[in-house]
């Protein structure tokens, strides 16, 4: 059995040791909000944080976080961060067939509390292992920078 | 009926290093090539014949020390770790800024990438001008191997079944008047495997050149370094002649043979490693001047 805490949550599973923590999360918990793309680490689709640290879920065996902190997109949303993440993607129109948005607003959300004030070059290195197909990133890139305006103070430096 | 998938996960080295004795087991550090070159469908867990053995999370895999002018680099520090460690070498850093993406480097790991042995491995060409020699530990003990004898070819390295390859040590690392130099051509700046890779090595005492390496990445096998060329350039003066850059040059021509592939060919592989030899001569023999 692995033991890991999902979401706030302690939680078990008889997976096996090499399952993905993305087919386990999506499969097992239902949590759905965290999408498959590439499956191979290039697209950032499947970001969730594993012990605070932002990583790509389609390349983590669960054996391998026995113990550990897994937060997913459902499991921030009812922060006050997600909420000026959620109202700066919808105004900066960074959302549009929205696949890659999970995954986009998690590496924002790792990014602006570790760097509350970005500059437009860190924000693009900050999303830079999350592809997305529509937007051509600028409305994405202006989103985050909105976000960190007008949550100002809310993004603690860890 | 589903096999059955055997995996360990001790909390000491020592426990890991005695399982290894017992049985043959695939290492996994941060899995970032693992979980690839295994992949399956959707849904179907990667499968690896041999009982895995998780190795990331061991504390003694994770230090980095300063040992007189060596540095030891523990061979599970991750990217992400490294480039906030203050002992980490700049161009070292750099080197790691252009490996993947932030969510890759909190997981992908040095000693990884080394036991990966892909002739396309990001840090390789880096580690083979530091001349780095690689701590490898057994229930034995330990050895000590320069990585380009560890290295033997694609995806094949010298470790012994029952090894962990747990220090990577980059000797001399604070030398005065070294400088270091690292490229790398992909598709993508961010999680791009690489066409190209260089790295360059200049010592000089006043304008006299002590010591200079080189070494080219995924234009062969395996890295790509010549000691015989770089002594043509021993005891020169800078800034280099065009002729001896041209003699350079034309040497590394002969042996750097690369192939076509999905993300390159050939010739414009052997062209780019060629212009970054010849940039990196002209530019950072004049650096030196200042």
């Amino acid at each position: 059995m692995i033991k890991f805490n999902l979401n706030g949550r302690k939680i078990e599973t008889d997976a096996p040791p090499t399952a993905r923590l993305l087919d386990v999360i999506r499969e097992d918990f239902t949590l759905i909000g965290t999408k498959e793309g590439c499956g191979e680490g290039e697209c950032g689709a499947c970001s969730v944080f594993v012990n605070n640290l932002l990583q790509n879920s389609c390349l983590i065996p669960i054996g391998s976080i026995d113990g550990a902190e897994v937060v997913t997109i459902e499991g921030i949303m009812e922060s006050d961060q997600f909420k000026i993440l959620d109202e700066s993607y919808s105004e900066a129109g960074g959302v549009q067939c929205g696949y890659c948005i999970p995954g986009m607003v998690m590496a924002s959300a790792a990014l602006l509390s570790q760097n509350p004030h970005p500059s437009e070059d860190e924000i693009r290195e900050g999303i830079s292992g999350n592809l997305c197909r529509c937007t051509g990133y600028n409305m994405i890139v202006e989103a985050i920078n909105m976000a960190a305006k007008k949550g100002d103070g809310l993004w603690k430096k860890q | 009926m589903e096999e059955t998938i055997i995996a360990y996960r001790f909390d000491r080295l020592e426990e890991t290093l005695s399982q290894l004795n017992k049985a043959n087991c695939a290492i996994v550090a941060g899995g970032t090539d693992v979980m690839v070159m295994h992949k399956s469908r959707r849904g179907v867990p990667p499968k690896i014949t041999k009982p895995i053995i998780f190795i990331d999370h061991l504390l003694e895999l994770k230090q980095v020390n300063q040992n007189g002018n060596d540095l030891h680099i523990g061979a599970c520090c991750t990217y992400s770790e490294l480039l906030r460690d203050p002992l980490i070498p700049m161009p070292l850093k750099k080197a790691i800024k252009t490996i993947a993406a932030p969510a890759i480097r909190n997981r992908g790991t040095l000693g990884g990438n080394i036991c990966n042995a892909s002739p396309a491995g990001d840090t390789l060409p880096l580690l083979y001008v530091y001349n780095a020699k690689l701590l490898l530990r057994s229930v034995n003990g330990d050895r000590i191997v320069p990585i380009c004898e560890f290295i033997q070819g694609v995806r094949r390295v010298q470790r012994e079944p029952n090894e962990i390859l747990t220090e990577i040590i980059l000797p001399s690392v604070l030398e005065e008047g070294a400088h270091v130099v690292f490229e790398k051509v992909g598709n993508r700046n961010a999680d791009a495997i690489a066409k190209v890779g260089f790295a360059g090595y200049i010592r000089t005492k006043g304008a006299v050149i002590e010591d200079v390496r080189f070494a080219f990445g995924a234009v062969g096998p395996t890295m790509i370094r010549s000691n015989e060329i770089e002594k043509k350039l021993l005891g020169k003066t800078i800034p280099v002649t065009d002729m001896d850059i041209a003699k350079v040059v034309a040497a590394f021509d002969k042996i750097i043979k690369p192939i076509d592939d999905q993300r390159s060919t050939a010739i414009y592989r052997k062209t780019v490693a060629l212009n970054l030899l010849r940039y990196f001569l002209t530019n950072s023999t004049h650096i030196q001047h200042i």
